[in-house]
């Protein structure tokens, strides 16, 4: 069998050297400083993971990822950065849906690891061929068009504020049914008792942080599509809920209608996608949660969600 | 007349601590009565004293009006037994006892006559409190005015740090992001080096091995085939060609990396000169030079630079850091009026006898016409919030101000702006760069 393909583009060639020798041997490699080779390659070969640094001449890390991510959904994304600037990381979550954000200067075992991961997953991703993920937002309009399904999933929404619960309401109309939860209790409940598909939250409600939730729950339920809505941009905290959390969309408030129907209504069918064919979930896997504070929640969600499945078992 | 009556939200002590507790005349006393009260000590500063009836001050009688009258011929004897009142000014200053001790003292020296010929009533409530001396009062101001002054300064200072903490931010970001990219492959390549060095250890090891089995007194074959194999083999993969050119050049490239950190950092020592002193005779070439590396991060991809550097130039007086501070805001500026892509930097500098000029020219979106006079006000920004505070130019228009220099620009919209920073060759005084 032949090695996987691994490609790296960077603009510093001391990079690519570098790396290069990290993974000799065990992959395809293919360097470049060209965006344009690197969007060729991944059009013309199968290319298993692509690590992109985000500042380049020509072309920003983020947007080649999307690029990459239109030409060939299979191919694993990552991004590595000198300096992890918001709009970069915002970007590279809702256009380029990176599968992890690393900096410079890494780890190597780390990044090894990463990397042969990501590796595994576009596998099976190419193996799983024809049931590949669509391309949610080429196919936009920006007006909410709920398919037509036996049983439409739960959104849940995660917040304090009353309006962004009306706000979904309003977009998804009669089609989808919407609960809103205002702590984590609630939001177990409601994980508990609905189909949840897709979840629109803040990073805390009632002043405690729900972000070791959102990555517990995609590391247990992947289907589960989780839009992050907030006012606040903590680079660091952002990364974790890529890295951990594999995030959808990171949206700031105040709400901007359009871009939020729009998240939402692609968000639902990624859902449907990873309901409808589990192999692709494993595209979202997670890394494990490194900030203790994190830790207490997930264990506590953890023991909620094996529960549950034990309940499911019983019936 | 009176004094606007505030319930002062500044303190309204201020006025009470110049109260005079002057005992006032009633108004049936005589001229003559009043003449004698000026002389007592306890009213020796007063210009004139209080009529006082029922509480309510009716009016002042003044030592000028007695003095005119006394002065007259006969003065004393037509006018000494007369009322206090025939003589007194009905319409004194009054001033309420609560209000604030600048609408006090803006309101008296309306009043004031030359010469000064009258003090002020103090009223609580329309009633009689006390007096004023005038010249009190305006000394009390002149000390509110000084440290209101001098708290402007400090405040001034204040926010002429916290831009430099602003622009120390954003260098520190472009900095970080300069310095991780060699420091990537450096540790990369030190790691990959270490675990070759471990391969090479063991090898090593191996090879030691197989030279006690040969110099042992009884020799094992069948061993000694087995250790030969694996040295060999251990051998091979070291010393293969490959490898050794790839790990010479990672090694070539890990000094490099390192030699590119150390002048990062010489770099940024540079720009900021914490370790000289603050005023030095520098080349302005040099300064836009380090500025550059600075802003490199946040230009690079933006902004195409021309550098047209006039030669042989002067050295300039002047204190380096505050004019990389200035050229920093310039360049930002520049890079953030040009759009993603085709913006161009013209870096210029010439001199003639006095003067060194800097021309900092940018093909961005230029500034409105009617915004043009108000670009160097503090505060004035058209960037959304959280982008700009709009203290770079105003900032930078002080140092250069401070250093005897002006800064001028010109602009047309869609076209682009130039900025020319004019320095003189004759430096200024030392003490005005010290701030
Ligand atoms: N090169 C330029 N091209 C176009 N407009 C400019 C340029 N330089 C300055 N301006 C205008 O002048 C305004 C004031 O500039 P200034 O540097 O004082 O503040 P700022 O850049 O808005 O904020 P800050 O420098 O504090 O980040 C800017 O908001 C912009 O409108
Ligand atoms: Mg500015």
């Amino acid at each position: 069998m032949s090695k996987p393909t691994l490609l790296l583009i960077d603009d510093e060639e001391r990079i690519l050297r570098s790396l290069a020798m990290l993974f000799r041997g065990q992959y395809d490699l293919l360097a470049t400083t060209d965006p344009g080779v690197a969007l060729r390659a991944v059009t013309e070969q199968r290319v298993h993971v692509v690590v992109s640094d985000q500042r380049m001449p020509q072309m920003r890390g983020a947007e080649l990822l999307k690029q990459v991510r239109a030409r060939s959904p299979q191919t694993m994304r990552i991004l590595l950065t000198g300096y992890s600037e918001l709009d970069a990381v915002v970007a590279s979550v809702n256009e380029g849906e990176i599968f992890r954000f690393v900096n410079k200067p890494w780890d190597a075992a780390e990044l090894r690891d990463t990397v042969a991961q990501a590796t595994n997953i576009s596998a099976s991703l190419f193996a799983a061929g024809p049931a590949a993920p669509p391309e949610p937002l080429q196919t936009e309009t920006g007006q909410f068009v709920a398919p037509e399904v036996a049983r439409p999933e739960t959104i849940l929404v995660l917040d304090d504020d009353a309006e962004i619960y009306h706000a979904v309401q309003d977009i998804v109309g009669t089609s989808q049914p919407v609960i809103w939860a205002r702590d984590l209790d609630q939001a177990l409940t409601a994980l508990e008792r609905e189909a949840i598909g897709v979840v629109v939250s803040e990073l805390a409600v009632a002043n405690h942080s729900v972000t070791g939730l959102l990555k517990m729950l995609k590391a247990e339920r992947p289907e589960i599509v989780t839009i992050v809505l907030t006012p606040f941009a903590d680079v660091s905290v952002f990364i974790g809920l890529i890295n951990q959390g594999q995030v959808y969309r990171l949206l700031p408030k105040p709400l901007r209608r359009g871009a939020f129907s729009m998240s939402l209504a692609s968000a639902l069918r990624h859902h449907r996608v990873l309901r409808s064919a589990p192999a692709l979930r494993a595209a979202h896997a997670v890394e494990t949660i490194k900030a203790p504070e994190e830790v207490s929640v997930a264990t506590r969600v953890m023991g909620f969600l094996s529960r549950m499945r034990r309940a499911g078992a019983a019936t | 007349m009176n004094a606007p009556l505030r319930s002062g939200s500044e303190s309204p002590a201020d006025l009470a601590r110049l109260r005079l507790d002057v005992a006032p005349l009633a108004p049936t006393a005589t001229v003559d009565a009043a003449a004698e009260a000026f002389l007592e000590a306890a009213n020796a500063r007063m210009l004139c004293l209080p009529i006082v009836a029922n509480g309510r001050a009716v009016g002042t009688i003044s030592r000028h009006t007695l003095n005119n009258v006394f002065l007259r011929r006969f003065g004393r004897e037509l006018y000494g037994t007369r009322s206090v009142t025939t003589l007194m000014n009905a319409e004194p200053i009054r001033v309420s006892l609560s209000a604030p001790l600048d609408d006090a003292a803006r309101f008296v020296a309306a009043r004031l006559g030359a010469p000064i010929t009258e003090d002020f009533v103090l009223e609580d409530d329309g009633r009689y409190a006390g007096m004023g001396v005038a010249v009190d009062l305006l000394s009390a101001l002149q000390q509110r005015v000084d440290s209101a002054f001098t708290a402007l300064k400090a405040s001034q200072a204040q926010l002429v740090q916290s831009e430099k903490m602003a622009s120390l931010g954003q260098m520190v970001a472009g900095v970080a992001h300069e310095i991780n990219t060699p420091l990537g492959y450096v540790r990369n390549n030190v790691e990959m080096v270490a675990s070759l060095f471990e391969d090479g250890v063991q090898t090593l090891g191996e090879h030691h091995k197989l030279l006690d089995m040969l110099t042992a007194d009884d020799l094992d074959e069948a061993a000694l085939a087995k250790q030969i194999a694996r040295c060999s083999d251990l051998g091979a993969s070291l010393a293969d060609p490959e490898l050794l050119a790839d790990t010479r050049a990672l090694l070539r490239d890990t000094l490099h990396g390192v030699d590119t950190i150390k002048d990062l950092v010489v770099n940024l020592r540079n720009f900021s000169r914490l370790d000289q002193s603050r005023v030095a005779e520098v080349s302005i070439n040099d300064c836009i030079d380090q500025t550059l590396v600075i802003a490199h991060n946040a230009i690079k991809h933006r902004l195409e630079i021309i550098k047209r550097y006039g030669e042989n130039l002067p050295a300039v007086r002047c204190s380096p850091s505050q004019i990389n501070q200035v050229l920093l805001n310039l360049i930002t500026n520049a890079g953030q009026a040009v759009g993603e892509d085709g913006g161009k930097l013209l870096l210029k500098t010439e001199a003639d006898a006095d003067w060194l000029r800097i021309h900092i020219q940018d093909n961005g979106r230029g500034i409105a016409a009617e915004h043009l006079a108000k670009i160097f006000d503090p505060f004035f920004t058209t960037k959304p919030v959280g982008q700009g505070t709009g203290l770079g130019l105003s900032i930078s228009q002080q140092i250069v101000q401070a250093h005897g220099g002006t800064i001028h620009v010109v602009s047309e919209l869609q076209r682009g702006t130039k900025f020319v920073i004019s320095l003189p060759l004759r430096a200024a005084s030392e003490s005005a760069l010290a701030a």
